[in-house]
C-alpha cells in the first residue's frame, strides 16, 4: 500500500524537477485554501440564515399560503423531466438511489419534516415518469402532448396569485423552460431561413442572427422591456412576460446557429435521395433533414439550456426578483448584514450543482448519440 | 409489345415550351422575392409607426438633438475625448457640464478599457489553465479541472457580484491598506499600481526617441521583412533603456494617505471586480478551447517530439502550442466577442460602462430609443472590430502555414 502510494506520487507528483517544484508550491497552497474554507464553513459560518430564508430564495415574494401552487408546478416539471430522461437513459438502481438521497440530505440539513416530505413526493413523480418512458415505448408517443398539457398546467397553476409575484429559483427555472421551448421552433425557422432559396429571406435571417449574436443579452432584455409598452400600448404585459420575450428573441439566434450546424451535418445524399423519390421540398425538410439534424444538435442544445439558466439572473435589470436578487434581498436585511459569504456561497453552490447536472447530462447524451450513430 | 407505347418520355416538350416554363419559374421566384421584401419593409414600417405613435402619446419626439445638450450628471471614472485644441483628440476627465454625447464616449471608452485588459489577461490565464489541465502533475491537473468546471457552471453575474461584494469590498480600507512589494496597494477604495510617467519635454530628442520607439513597436508587430522582428525587439529594449537612463520616463509609485492615494495608476473597486470576474470567467472558456485543440492534435506530434528527445516543456512550447494557436484563433475570436458583450454586466455593480451611461442618459432625457440606436451600433462595431482583428491575425498566422 505504502509502496503503491510512493510509486503513484513519484509518477504523478514528482515525475520531473519542474513537477516537483509545482507540487511543492501548489499542494500546500491548495491544502491551506481547502482547510481555511472548510474551517470557516464548519465553525465560523452561521448557516442558519439559509434555512430561515429558504422560502424567499426558492419562490421570492410569492405568497406563503400559495406555496402549494409552486410545489405542484415543481411536481409537474419533475414528472416531465423524468419522462424526458427516460427516453434516453433507462432507469437504473443508482438513479433511484440518487433520487432518494435528495430528501434524505434535506432531512439531515434541517428545516422540519414538511419540505423533505414534499421533496420525496416530487422525486417519486420524477421516478414514475422516468420508469414509465424507459419501460413503456407507448408512453414515449404521448410524451409531446403530455409535455404541452403539463406546460399549460404549470402556468395555469402558477398564474392566479399574479404573474408579478413569481420569484426566486422557481422564476429562473420557469424562465429557462419557456425560453428553451419557445426558442426552439423560432430557431429552426431561422436556420432554414438562413439557407433558403430566396436571397431576401437569407439576408433577413442572417442579419437577425448576427445582430443578436453581437449584442449583450442584458441590453436585449432591457430594450424589449422598454419597447413593449410603446409597441403594444394598452396590453399591460407583465414584466415577467416581457423578460421571457426578450430571452426568447435573443436565444432564438443561438438556437438557429446550433440547428444550422446540424443541418450542415446531414449528408447531401439524403436530400437527393428524397428528391429522387419525388418528395416535395417541405416534406424533405420536415421528415428527412430535420430529424437527422436535430439528433446531432441535442447535446449542444442541452448546453444552451444551461446557458439560459446561467443567464437568468440578468432579469434583475427589469426589476424581477430572481435567485440572486432574492439572496441580495436577504442580505439587505440589517439582521443578516454580515452573512455575505454564507448567502453567496449558497447561491454559487446551488447553481454549480444544477449546472453540473445539466453538463453531465449533455456529456452522457453526446456519448449516447455517438454510440448510436456508429 | 406495349413497351413501345409507354417508352415515349411523358413530358417531352419543345424548346419554346421549355423556355416558357423557365420564364414562368423565374417570374414566380422573382415575384416571391419582391413580395418577401415588401412584407419585411411593411413590417419595419409598421413597427416604426407604432413606436412613433407610442412615443407621441407620451409626448416624446424622436431626435438626436439631446446629444449636444449638457449632461448634468457625473460619471465616477473615465475619460472623454476632447476636440477643442488642435487636430488630435485629447483625453479629458468627464465633468457634468460636458454634453450627453461626451458621456456616451466616456462609457464606450470604459467598456473598451475593460474589454482590452480582460482579453489580454484572460488569454494568458486561459492558456495556462488549458495546459494545466493536461499537465503530468496530478494536483495541477485536478485543480485546473475543478476551477474550469466551477466557473463554467455558475452564472457570470453571481461571480461578478461575489468578486465585488465578497472580495474587493472586503479588502482593508486605504488607511491600513496592505502595501505589497513593488508598490502595489490593495484596498477597498481600489487597487493602485506603479505607473510609468512621461517626464520628457517637447525637445527634438524626446520626440525623435518616442517616434523611433513607435516605429520599432510597429515593426515588431507587423514584421514586414523576415528577421525584422528580432531587430525591432532589440531596438525597443534599447530605446526604453535610453528613456529610463536619460530620465524621460520614470516609475511613479502610488502613495497612500489616510483617505486617498496619489500617484501611480488606480483601478476603482468596480473596475477591479469587473476585470477579475471577466478574466477568470473568460479564462475558463479559453482553457476549454485550448484543451480541446491540444486533444485534437494528432498523437504523432507528441510521439515524434518525444522520439527526438525533446523534454515535455519544449514539446509543449515549441511543438504543441504553436500549432494550437493556429487552430484556436477563430474560437478565441468568438470568446473575445462574448467577453466584450459581458462587460455590459458592469451595471450590476455600478461600473460606468456604455450600458450604464446609456441608462443614466435615458433616465435624464427620456430619449431611450435614440440611445438604443447609439448603443446598438456601438456594440455591433465593437464585435465587428474584434472579429476583424482576429481574422486578420488568423490570416497572418496561417498564410505561411503548412497544411493542417
Amino acid at each position: 500500500m505504502i509502496a503503491y502510494a510512493f510509486k503513484w506520487s513519484r509518477h504523478n507528483l514528482f515525475a520531473k524537477p519542474f513537477d516537483a517544484v509545482l507540487s511543492i508550491v501548489v499542494i500546500p497552497g491548495t491544502l491551506w485554501l481547502v482547510y481555511s474554507a472548510l474551517h470557516w464553513a464548519l465553525t465560523a459560518a452561521q448557516w442558519d440564515v439559509i434555512p430561515q430564508s429558504m422560502r424567499v430564495l426558492m419562490i421570492g415574494i410569492f405568497p406563503a399560503d400559495q406555496a402549494w401552487r409552486a410545489w405542484t408546478a415543481v411536481g409537474i416539471i419533475g414528472g416531465l423531466l423524468g419522462a424526458g430522461l427516460g427516453c434516453v437513459f433507462g432507469f437504473r438502481k443508482h438513479h433511484a438511489l440518487f433520487l432518494a438521497l435528495v430528501p434524505v440530505v434535506l432531512l439531515i440539513v434541517g428545516g422540519g419534516w414538511q419540505v423533505p416530505a414534499l421533496t420525496t413526493l416530487v422525486m417519486a413523480i420524477l421516478a414514475c415518469g422516468w420508469v414509465l418512458t424507459s419501460y413503456l415505448p407507448l408512453a414515449r408517443h404521448v410524451l409531446l402532448p403530455a409535455a404541452v398539457t403539463g406546460f399549460i398546467a404549470v402556468f395555469a397553476v402558477m398564474a392566479p396569485p399574479g404573474v408579478g409575484l413569481w420569484g426566486g429559483l422557481l422564476l429562473s427555472v420557469l424562465l429557462t423552460l419557456v425560453t428553451a421551448v419557445l426558442s426552439l421552433p423560432i430557431g429552426i425557422l431561422l436556420a432554414f431561413g438562413r439557407r433558403s432559396r430566396f436571397s431576401s429571406v437569407r439576408l433577413i435571417c442572417t442579419g437577425y442572427i448576427e445582430t443578436m449574436r453581437s449584442l449583450p443579452l442584458i441590453l436585449v432584455v432591457y430594450w424589449i422591456w422598454i419597447l413593449m409598452p410603446v409597441l403594444a400600448t394598452g396590453w399591460g404585459l407583465a414584466d415577467v412576460a416581457r423578460g421571457m420575450i426578450g430571452f426568447t428573441i435573443f436565444y432564438s439566434a443561438y438556437v438557429a446557429e446550433y440547428v444550422r450546424s446540424g443541418l450542415q451535418a446531414v449528408p447531401k445524399g439524403q436530400t437527393e435521395a428524397a428528391r429522387s423519390l419525388g418528395m416535395s421540398e417541405f416534406d424533405i425538410n420536415r421528415s428527412i433533414v430535420l430529424p437527422q439534424a436535430l439528433r446531432v444538435v441535442v447535446p449542444p442544445l442541452v448546453g444552451n439550456v444551461l446557458d439560459i439558466f446561467n443567464a437568468a439572473p440578468l432579469v434583475f435589470i427589469i426589476g424581477l426578483t430572481d435567485f440572486l436578487r432574492a439572496g441580495q434581498m436577504i442580505l439587505a436585511n440589517p439582521q443578516n448584514g454580515d452573512r455575505t459569504y454564507e448567502v453567496y456561497s449558497f447561491l454559487l453552490l446551488s447553481y454549480f450543482l444544477v449546472g453540473s447536472m445539466i453538463t453531465y447530462a449533455a456529456r452522457k447524451l453526446e456519448a449516447h448519440m455517438a454510440a448510436g450513430s456508429r | 409489345m406495349t413497351i413501345s407505347e409507354t417508352n415515349r418520355a411523358p413530358r417531352a416538350v419543345g424548346r419554346d415550351q421549355q423556355q416558357a416554363r423557365r420564364f414562368r419559374n423565374r417570374l414566380r421566384h422573382d415575384s416571391a422575392q419582391v413580395a418577401i421584401v415588401a412584407v419585411a419593409l411593411a413590417l419595419v414600417a409598421l413597427l416604426a409607426y407604432a413606436v412613433k405613435e407610442g412615443l407621441a402619446q407620451k409626448g416624446i419626439k424622436f431626435s438626436f438633438a439631446f446629444l449636444a445638450n449638457a449632461a448634468g450628471f457625473e460619471i465616477s471614472e473615465g475619460k472623454t475625448l476632447s476636440f477643442i485644441d488642435g487636430f488630435l483628440p485629447s483625453f479629458e476627465t468627464f465633468t457634468s457640464d460636458r454634453s450627453n454625447g461626451a458621456a456616451f464616449v466616456t462609457g464606450m471608452l470604459n467598456t473598451v478599457k475593460v474589454a482590452v485588459l480582460a482579453i489580454i489577461f484572460s488569454t494568458i490565464l486561459g492558456t495556462l489553465l488549458g495546459v494545466g489541465r493536461l499537465s503530468t502533475n496530478w494536483v495541477v491537473r485536478t485543480l485546473s479541472f475543478w476551477i474550469v468546471e466551477f466557473v463554467r457552471n455558475t452564472p457570470l453575474l453571481i461571480q461578478l457580484v461575489f468578486w465585488y461584494f465578497a472580495v474587493v469590498l472586503q479588502f482593508p480600507p486605504l488607511a491600513s491598506a496592505a502595501k505589497l512589494y513593488g508598490g502595489l496597494i490593495v484596498s477597498q477604495q481600489g487597487l493602485y499600481l506603479p505607473a510609468l510617467s512621461w517626464e520628457g519635454d517637447g525637445s527634438a530628442v524626446s520626440i525623435g526617441l518616442a517616434t523611433a520607439t513607435w516605429v520599432a513597436v510597429a515593426g515588431a508587430i507587423l514584421d514586414p521583412v523576415k528577421g525584422m522582428r528580432r531587430a525591432c525587439t532589440v531596438a525597443i529594449v534599447i530605446l526604453i533603456g535610453l528613456f529610463f537612463a536619460t530620465g524621460r520616463i520614470s516609475i511613479d509609485y502610488p502613495v497612500a494617505t489616510r483617505f486617498q492615494a496619489s500617484g501611480g495608476t488606480g483601478l476603482s473597486p468596480e473596475m477591479a471586480a469587473l476585470l477579475l470576474a471577466i478574466v477568470v470567467n473568460s479564462a475558463s472558456y479559453i482553457a476549454e478551447i485550448v484543451r480541446g485543440a491540444i486533444d485534437a492534435l494528432p498523437k504523432g506530434q507528441w510521439e515524434a517530439a518525444g522520439s527526438l528527445g525533446l523534454s515535455r516543456r519544449n514539446t509543449v512550447n515549441d511543438i504543441i502550442l504553436p500549432q494550437v494557436f493556429r487552430v484556436v484563433l477563430p474560437s478565441f475570436g468568438n470568446q473575445y466577442i462574448s467577453l466584450a458583450k459581458n462587460t455590459a454586466l458592469g451595471i450590476a455593480i455600478g461600473y460606468p460602462d456604455l450600458f450604464n451611461v446609456y441608462g443614466t442618459v435615458a433616465n435624464q432625457t427620456g430619449h431611450s430609443l435614440e440611445g438604443i440606436v447609439i448603443v446598438m451600433i456601438s456594440y455591433l462595431m465593437l464585435s465587428w472590430i474584434i472579429s476583424a482583428i482576429v481574422s486578420w491575425a488568423d490570416r497572418r498566422l496561417n498564410q505561411k502555414g503548412a497544411s493542417r
